[in-house]
């Protein structure tokens, strides 16, 4: 049973840390294991980090349809909040989708050639897309956001049009998911298979948390100082 | 995935829409995805397959329609409830899966969301509607040859309304919602040539 609910700014640190997703939450956000019997409030006051954006992170991410309301943020979390999602994103580049890539390859070398040319196909558009939709974070909206909390008014973007422009990411790869459960053909690895829908397990909790994040506290805190 | 059960509110009065979210979402297993104040703007947005969406039955009539489920072009498992304000007579919501007074308690709410939300599945298991039909197959397959809907309406002699109602049960049906996911189904069952694309 997860206790989170009953978290408070005055509960151990190390308590919280009671699944893989909670751990990575830690890792996103700089924060060094090794707390002891530190506070919440504590580690996060070391670190320079506010203890309520630090538990509604953690909610989002360990209670299943939980809606963030931003009350007592201010546009001082902002920076933290956006070094915690760009760090999300270095690890799909630089790690996750690389990973499915290879698992992807090595599954299709075992599908028949109709097959293995379609969903190859398939699956570089969807990473075109992966590819175009972190760009356009990475190099429009967070570096608007960033000069935004540093004084700076710019009246050709504003946050309403990231929120017009966002994306979904996880329609292509939930119908990836099925199509491998249920339509490749019997004679496509099984192993290969199931590497490549663990891989898929993994990532689309965190993609939906991730969106959660971004259209609960990061847009709605955004406009709030725009 | 959220193991609650997703629900959309469409009602104009923010008092009635804001209070019923709070009533909903006090049950704790029924999540209120959405409100929206008109069926336009409900249109308008991606709104993920509810499993019941909640419904002034007086936007539908000034829609000039009696069928709520195809103005809203929902799918063969989301419950469509009528939230009633006045005296009613039981046959106006025979074209719901439910309905609702606002002046239940609590607990009839809850009770009446369940059973609606248990006879649209019975109703889908007993369709039997998991393989696709000849005329989902042909729409499918106009799909993934990147049609829109309006040509594929114009080909077969079907309203927009119902090319996107079929569309919504073959996403249903297979799990897969992106166009290019479809063409993969489409060419793995040679309903389509790999060289067609």
């Amino acid at each position: 049973m997860n206790r989170i609910h009953t978290f408070t700014a005055k509960t151990k640190m190390a308590e919280i840390i009671t699944d893989y997703s909670l751990l990575t939450i830690i890792d996103r956000l700089n924060i060094k294991l090794g707390f002891g019997e530190a506070s919440i409030d504590e580690i996060c006051r070391r670190h320079n980090l506010s203890t309520d954006l630090f538990l509604m992170i953690c909610r989002v991410y360990a209670i299943d349809g939980f809606s963030p309301e931003i009350g007592n943020l201010t546009n001082s979390d902002i920076p933290k909040l956006i070094g915690y999602l760009q760090r999300t994103h270095k690890y799909w580049i630089e790690s996750f989708f690389p990973n499915l890539h290879t698992n992807i390859h090595t599954m299709l070398e075992s599908c028949d050639e109709r097959s293995a040319k379609i969903l190859n196909k398939f699956y570089d558009d969807y990473d075109e897309e992966v590819q175009k939709h972190l760009d356009y974070e990475e190099n429009t909206v967070f570096p608007y956001i960033t000069s935004l909390v540093s004084g700076d008014k710019n009246d050709r973007f504003r946050i309403k049009d990231f929120e017009k422009n966002h994306s979904n990411i996880e329609e292509k790869l939930h119908d990836l998911k099925n199509i491998v459960i249920k339509y490749l053909p019997e004679s496509a690895s099984q192993q290969s298979r199931i590497n490549v829908l663990n891989e898929i397990f993994k990532i689309e909790n965190d993609l939906n948390k991730h969106s959660v994040i971004e259209n609960k506290i990061l847009i709605p805190l955004v406009s709030k100082y725009e | 995935m959220s193991g609650k059960i997703k629900i959309t509110i469409i009602e104009p009065s923010e008092i009635v829409s804001t209070g019923l979210k709070r009533i909903i979402e006090s049950y704790g297993s029924f999540s209120v995805a959405k409100t929206f104040c008109t069926i336009q703007e409900y249109c308008e947005m991606p709104n993920g397959n509810p499993d019941i969406i909640i419904i002034n039955p007086m936007l539908v009539i000034d829609n000039g329609c009696s069928e709520p489920k195809s103005l809203l072009q929902t799918n063969d498992s989301t419950a469509v409830v009528a939230i009633n304000y006045g005296p009613y007579d039981e046959d106006a919501f025979r074209d719901y899966d439910g309905y609702i007074s606002i002046f239940n308690t609590r607990e009839q709410i809850e009770k009446r969301l369940s059973t609606a939300l248990k006879n649209t599945s019975d109703k889908e298991t007993d369709d039997n509607s998991n393989e696709l039909s000849v005329r989902e197959r042909e729409i499918l397959t106009a799909v993934a040859k990147g049609k829109t809907n309006k040509e594929i309406a114009d080909e077969f002699n079907l309203s927009i309304h119902t090319v996107i109602s079929h569309r919504k049960n073959i996403s249903h049906k297979l799990g897969i919602n992106s166009i290019a996911g479809l063409t993969i189904y489409a060419v793995m069952n040679k309903l389509l040539d790999v060289d067609d694309f």
